[in-house]
């Protein structure tokens, strides 16, 4: 754990809750993707995530697991996009695509951060992230090159879309944390961006999207998914058994 | 020439392109090659019967790699910690990269592809291990498999590398087993803290190991027939009776020294012979071998399902190819 102020603590504990929840999200994917590749793959991004987590809480904590399960449900600051379920395989992959993509951007940002532990973790998880945008973009560009394959993974993201704008929601002390120079740009910004990529990677495959209006109900990220508290529930049903335990 | 690297090392020989594929004249011959150390290979031509059960062996294996990873996916999500989550996370990787690998040696002995496999797998045509067919209940159940089943796969797959005949099987165990060494190693670790936990801690592992022992001690199969085929053509390198009483050995004691007691009531010692169990009902293992176990419907059906939902992936994928 390390001294931050509370904006720098805020906007790094809404990409740690994010990085936690989507890595969570992969690993409920384990063993069952279209094939074993895919699984050996898909299961290395789930351990990175969950491991670019960890070393965000380990700035905001001492007690990294209680602190990631047990906290109450207003106190994260993931956004419903990854906090969300995905039992449908084209949805697991179109969020991660859309995902990782987001991702690059958010930790590029912290790449000359004011905080220099963030500053060194953000270069380090680029280069992981590179593997992982590879992983996506060539699924992507494979199955919606294909006929059967291209209209699913269309659904997918017309379903996706509306709440994965919402990863650029930020949390209430953003601009605290620019001044600061915590992170060099808004999420405004990064959406911006963002939306440039992914219309541009649709555009050479023929996918042409509306982009929907972004919505407030997440409230800076203080409100969670209605799905969330199933998902807590099950984070922390081991931790929560025995509070004396070491597991 | 070592025994892992039985074919040609040099440049020039494998420059010279695939080698040629040995024949025997009979089975006379061909089990005299293997009493003398002999290791088969993919392209030679081997006994038809030599193929077929080697091949059924390793589809077993491979099947059972594949379903131990479902096995303890369940729990997962609920790891009472990240690094914990992670490590699991890797630790079922691991498996699922073994079937992975298991599936292509079996597939090279050219009498199924993968995706037969899979869907003789999933349509219950073939089988995987026995501690398989069962569910994980706890997370301490999650520890048990780490602990009991891992240890137990291990030996009996080390006894299979010690002496196997055939070549890419054995090349991609020496992988495995290395790997299968950690799994064990971290189920130690996880025992160890579990025993040195609190109250609730003990009784969770006292009620999981009540759940596992029994058929992580059947994994090792009932007493090898006097002409069992893998013995004496040195796939297997040690009789199944003689791995399941080394494995009661190691683990009465060590289990009973962390303060556990063992689910058999005629459990004893005898001073020449050791740790010596209750007589084995196997009546239960043959069920359950026939999907037959507490939850082998389950399992299948959930590895059914999902290859099933996504078939629409591989399709694209191999129309794009």
């Amino acid at each position: 754990m390390i001294d931050l102020s509370p904006a720098a603590r805020e906007h790094l504990l809404a990409l740690a809750d994010d990085e936690h929840m989507i890595g969570a999200q992969h690993a409920t994917w384990i063993g069952v993707t279209p094939f074993l590749e895919e699984d050996l793959a898909f299961c290395s991004i789930a351990q990175d995530e969950l491991g670019h987590a960890l070393e965000l809480y380990q700035l905001l904590t001492d007690d990294v697991d209680r602190f990631a399960l047990l906290r109450d449900a207003a106190d994260y600051r993931s956004c419903w996009f990854a906090e969300r379920s995905t039992p449908e395989w084209s949805d697991a992959l179109v969020r991660h695509w859309l995902y990782d993509h987001a991702e690059r951007l958010r930790w590029q940002a912290l790449a000359h951060s004011s905080v220099a532990e963030v500053a060194v973790l953000a270069r380090l998880v680029d280069r992981e992230e590179s593997f992982h945008r590879q992983h996506a973009d060539q699924l992507m560009r494979r199955l919606l090159t294909s006929g059967e394959a291209r209209p699913i993974v269309i659904a997918a993201l017309h379903r996706l879309l509306p709440i994965a704008v919402g990863i650029f929601d930020p949390v209430a002390s953003e601009r605290g944390a620019i001044d600061e120079g915590v992170v060099a740009s808004s999420s405004a910004d990064l959406a911006m961006s963002w939306r440039t990529t992914i219309s541009q990677q649709l555009e050479t495959l023929g996918v042409t999207i509306d982009w929907p209006v972004g919505t407030d109900e997440q409230r800076h990220r203080t409100v969670r998914d209605p799905g969330f508290a199933a998902f807590h529930d099950e984070l922390r049903e081991v931790i929560s058994l025995d509070p004396g335990a070491v597991w | 020439m070592t025994l892992l690297d039985p074919t040609p090392a040099t440049l020039a020989d494998r420059l010279a392109g695939p080698p040629v594929g040995r024949s025997w004249a009979d089975m006379d011959e061909f089990e005299t090659f293997l009493d003398d150390g002999g290791i088969v290979e993919a392209h030679d031509d081997m006994p038809e019967a030599y193929r077929t059960e080697v091949f059924r062996f390793i589809e077993l294996h491979a099947n059972s790699e594949l379903m131990g990873g479902l096995t303890e996916r369940d729990w997962i999500p609920r790891a009472p910690g990240l690094r914990l989550k992670q490590i699991f996370l890797a630790k079922t990787q691991d498996e699922i990269g073994h079937a992975h690998l298991l599936y292509m040696v079996a597939a090279d002995m050219g009498m199924k592809d993968r995706e037969q496999m899979l869907a003789d797998l999933f349509a219950g045509r073939t089988r995987f291990h026995n501690v398989f067919h069962y569910q994980a209940v706890t997370w301490a159940d999650q520890i048990a498999i780490a602990y009991l089943v891992d240890a137990a796969a291990f030996a009996s797959q080390r006894a299979v590398f010690q002496n196997c005949s055939y070549g890419p099987y054995k090349r991609v165990l020496k992988r495995i087993i290395a790997e299968e060494g950690f799994h064990m190693r971290h189920g130690e670790e996880m025992l160890l803290r579990i025993a040195e936990g609190t109250r609730i801690q003990h009784e969770m592992f006292q009620a999981a190991l009540e759940r596992w022992w029994m058929p992580a001690v059947q994994l090792f199969g009932p007493d090898s027939s006097p002409d069992d085929p893998l013995l004496a053509w040195h796939i297997k390198s040690e009789r199944n009776e003689v791995l399941r009483h080394a494995y009661v050995q190691k683990y009465v004691p060590l289990l009973q020294g962390y303060g556990f007691d063992i689910p058999d009531s005629g459990l004893r010692h005898d001073p020449v012979d050791g740790w010596l169990i209750s007589e084995i009902d196997w009546s239960e293992l043959r069920a359950t071998m026939r999907n037959g176990g507490p939850d082998s419907r389950r399992r299948i059906a959930t590895a059914a399902g999902s290859y099933a939902d996504t078939a629409w992936v591989r399709d694209a994928l191999a129309a794009a190819s």
